[in-house]
């Protein structure tokens, strides 16, 4: 392979990776906290569509992903006041935002802009080129001459890196999805940091979806998550509940993506269906050899109450 | 003395349960004043409204003082009250570290100032002797560190008053020497410890007071120089209560189980059976002595049809036993008290009654058509008549089991396995965690069915309960028996060197 096609396929993971990449984080935030979410998928459609629109209305992408953010938020509340206030099973209340948001979200677009062929597009937030970084050969182009958004991803992992391993606020964040009881004996207020770790699951998912529609596809179409809230749930666990290693993973099922991109282009009577199958079946496949859940928080998806005898 | 702490008329209920009530409770500086009380007395729940965890339905709390509202843990940590639970309250996936400084408020801005926080802990645990390892994780110390880190962490936090629930449970003799020597040190530098036991012996080895709990009330509070065991054991179960003296039988007959030299993951000291022969016949109590952890739990697993011998046979009745399942020991009339009723015996979250007939759905007393429609009314009045016989305390037959308290859950799982009328009956640590009353009425219940003719496999860390109870005596080391002696006048010392395989 010349170093132009693997050039572009590195450009096309990383840029594939970055919406995975938010909505793993937005899991990996709330997981730490206990709180298992399998709505992502939900979250991220209604970001998506929020994104489109919003963008759409004002012309500005930043307004769309700030309504990404928003309505992931709110979508993400009904969630959140279900499982931490009324101590509901996570997987019943993730699966019913799994059913609920994507629907809301198509229901709206269809209410807004018919249901026509008229294609509605946005224009998509520029690229911006870090200046002295971007001349390095080769790597330059390749990783500082992306979007914003794209930083913003990879800043998120470090900050979080900082966050859980070096603050007291993060050691007391990750005791609560721990060992919530040890953590409410210490005076800390463990309700509002599992609503807290919603508010920032809700909102990262709602970006990842609006991610979707404002820098990669100008357009919101019915099923534009593609499963991505799945895969950023096995991302997760492939990435031991830790920053890095959730990137690690993301960049891994980002390049999965790619290749299986260029194969479809390049390869000729295999059907493409089986290219596109590619990335899914790495999720099953890593996690079938490591998809034990035994290394993240001990007291995930386990409902806290005050008063338990 | 000055007066720390003071629980005025407080009262606790739960539905129409009362957990405490018109509870009246004084801790004065430097003392260790003991809660005594049986399982289910209300000890716990008083606690847990003195740290915040429960709001008292009725009553005042005051400290050097001064009334407080203790409305959550956190304001407990700031009055000073510090609790070490039964159950540990530590993150296992952190650092020893990490569990003492969680929740810091001593370092400035947000990040955590680890050099600084270290020596404080540090200097702590050097005052007090509480020996840590501040890197390990917690995961990877022994239980009695555990219990350091929690003492150590509810010094650093501020405790002047500190609760100690049960902490000589889980812990070795020596280790509970060293928690004595602690309890001391903090005494002599004015600090308070409420002690919560309900082993005699310790009890008026370490207090200076002692209250007495029962049924959520207090019924006296006593000075440690001025009592003794006998008299603290009736005050607490509220009746007399005489040494228990069972009668030791020898008896023959065809064995209802006979094992020849069985073995089981024999290469592991710990958790292996290697070449171990055994009978038990019907109405004797057959004991197995030895330290935890030396194949008993095989061995009742073994016998319980949990796990089938690699070599060696097993005799049911005077039948070879070849396939080994549960369900078919069942079916034989093995029952089996096992060694972690959470774990094993009892589904938590289930009634009092379903778990009652769990063994039994399918006979016809309780459903039609061989378990398709349940009997409910059936097993209702089968569930009251059994609380009732193994004096179950409970608010009704529908509660679910994991509320009950650890002496209640036993006697469910006993009265389910006695009540299937067994030919052989396995039981491990049956009174592990048991006051005195349950304690003796479960060996009551063990000694019943031994009359009428059940052979019983006593398996027990409590070497004083194999003494009190065995016909025989088999001493297991490292997945072998060490000798076997009668139960009448047990040569002791004997029988001590053999656990230790001499």
């Amino acid at each position: 392979m010349s170093m132009d096609v693997i050039s572009s396929i590195v450009l096309a993971a990383v840029r594939m990776a970055v919406p995975l990449l938010l909505i793993a984080m937005a899991e990996l935030w709330s997981e730490r906290a206990g709180m298992v979410n399998i709505g992502l998928e939900g979250l991220a459609a209604v970001g998506a569509l929020a994104g489109f629109m919003l963008t759409f209305y004002t012309g500005n992408t930043w307004a769309g992903i700030l309504a990404g953010a928003v309505a992931g938020i709110l979508v993400n509340l009904i969630y959140a006041y279900a499982t931490v206030s009324l101590c509901a099973n996570h997987t019943v209340y993730g699966m019913a935002i799994n059913l609920l948001a994507p629907a809301l979200a198509s229901f709206i677009y269809r209410v807004s802009f018919g249901t026509g062929g008229g294609l509605n597009q946005i224009e998509l937030m520029k690229g911006v080129a870090i200046p002295v970084l971007k001349d390095i050969p080769f790597l330059g182009d390749l990783l500082f001459n992306q979007t914003p958004m794209v930083y913003l991803a990879f800043a998120l992992v470090l900050f979080t890196n900082i966050y859980f391993r070096k603050t007291k606020s993060g050691l007391n964040f990750k005791s609560v999805g721990e060992h919530p009881k040890a953590a409410a004996t210490l005076g800390i207020n463990v309700i509002g940091i599992k609503y807290l770790s919603c508010v920032i699951c809700g909102a990262l998912a709602g970006i990842g979806g609006a991610y979707l529609t404002t820098c990669y596809s100008t357009t919101y179409t019915e099923g534009i998550v593609s499963g991505r809230g799945f895969i950023a749930l096995a991302a997760v666990i492939f990435g031991r509940w830790n920053g890095t290693g959730v990137m690690g993973a993301c960049l891994f099922f980002g390049l999965c993506d790619a290749l299986q991109i260029r194969l479809q282009v390049s390869s000729l009577g295999v059907p493409y269906q089986f290219f596109q199958m590619i990335p899914y079946l790495a999720t099953v496949v890593v996690l079938a050899i490591i998809g034990s859940k035994k290394a993240g928080p001990k007291a995930n998806g386990l409902p806290y109450r005050k008063e338990e005898r | 003395m000055e007066e720390l702490m003071r629980m005025e008329h407080i009262s606790k209920r739960f539905g129409n349960f009362y957990a405490n009530k018109d509870v009246n409770l004084t801790v004065y500086r430097g003392e260790v004043l003991t809660l005594l009380g049986e399982n289910g007395a209300g000890k716990s729940t008083l606690m847990n409204i003195l740290i915040g965890l429960y709001q008292p339905t009725e009553g005042k709390i005051y400290l050097n003082g001064k009334e407080e509202r203790i409305d959550s843990p956190g304001q407990a940590v700031k009055l000073g009250i510090g609790m070490v639970h039964q159950h540990f309250m530590l993150v296992e996936a952190q650092t020893v570290f990490d569990n003492i400084i969680l929740g810091d408020k001593r370092s400035k801005g947000i990040f955590i100032n680890r050099a600084a926080r270290r020596k404080e802990i540090l200097e702590l645990s050097e005052r007090y002797g509480l020996d840590v390892e501040l890197d390990a994780k917690i995961t990877e110390i022994s239980v009695g560190a555990q219990q350091r880190v929690e003492i150590l962490k509810a010094l650093y936090h501020g405790a002047e008053l500190l609760i100690l629930d049960e902490p000589t449970a889980a812990l070795t003799d020596i280790e509970v020497e060293g928690l004595f020597a602690i309890m001391n040190k903090l005494k002599s530098e004015g600090k308070s410890v409420i002690f919560i036991s309900h082993k005699m012996r310790e009890v008026l080895h370490i207090s200076d007071r002692i209250t007495i709990l029962r049924a959520g009330e207090v019924i006296t509070t006593v000075n440690c120089s001025e009592t003794d065991g006998q008299k603290l054991a009736n005050l607490m179960i509220g009746r007399e209560l005489t040494k228990s003296q069972y009668e030791k039988k020898e008896v023959s007959g065809e064995p209802v189980v006979k094992l020849e030299d069985v073995r089981y993951n024999e290469t592991n000291k710990h958790n292996g059976l290697a070449g171990v022969s055994m009978e038990i016949r019907p109405g004797e109590i057959v004991g197995i002595a030895g330290v935890d952890g030396n194949g008993q739990t095989q061995l009742a697993q073994l016998i319980t049809g949990v796990i089938g011998p690699e070599k060696g046979h097993v005799h049911l009745a005077g039948s070879k036993v070849s396939t080994f399942d549960p369900f078919d020991f069942i079916e034989s009339g093995v029952a089996h008290v096992p060694e972690d009723r959470n774990l094993q015996g009892l589904i938590g979250d289930m009634s009092i009654a379903d778990n009652l007939v769990l063994k039994s759905t399918e006979t016809d007393q309780f459903s039609h058509g061989k378990g398709l429609f349940l009997k409910k009314k059936d097993i209702n009045s089968y569930a009251e008549e059994l609380v009732q016989k193994y004096d179950i305390r409970c608010t009704s037959i529908d509660q679910a089991v994991r509320s009950l308290s650890g002496g209640n859950q036993q006697k469910v799982i006993l009265a389910r396995e006695i009540e299937s009328e067994p030919d052989l009956l396995v039981v491990v640590h049956p009174t592990r965690g048991l006051d005195i009353g349950a304690t003796r009425f479960v060996h009551d219940q063990m000694i019943a069915a031994r009359e009428r003719g059940v052979g019983i496999l006593l398996i027990s860390a409590d070497f004083d309960e194999v003494l009190e109870m065995s016909d025989r005596i088999l001493v297991i080391f490292e997945g072998q028996f060490m000798g076997e002696f009668s139960g009448k006048n047990p040569p002791i010392q004997e029988i001590s060197l053999a656990m230790t395989g001499k």
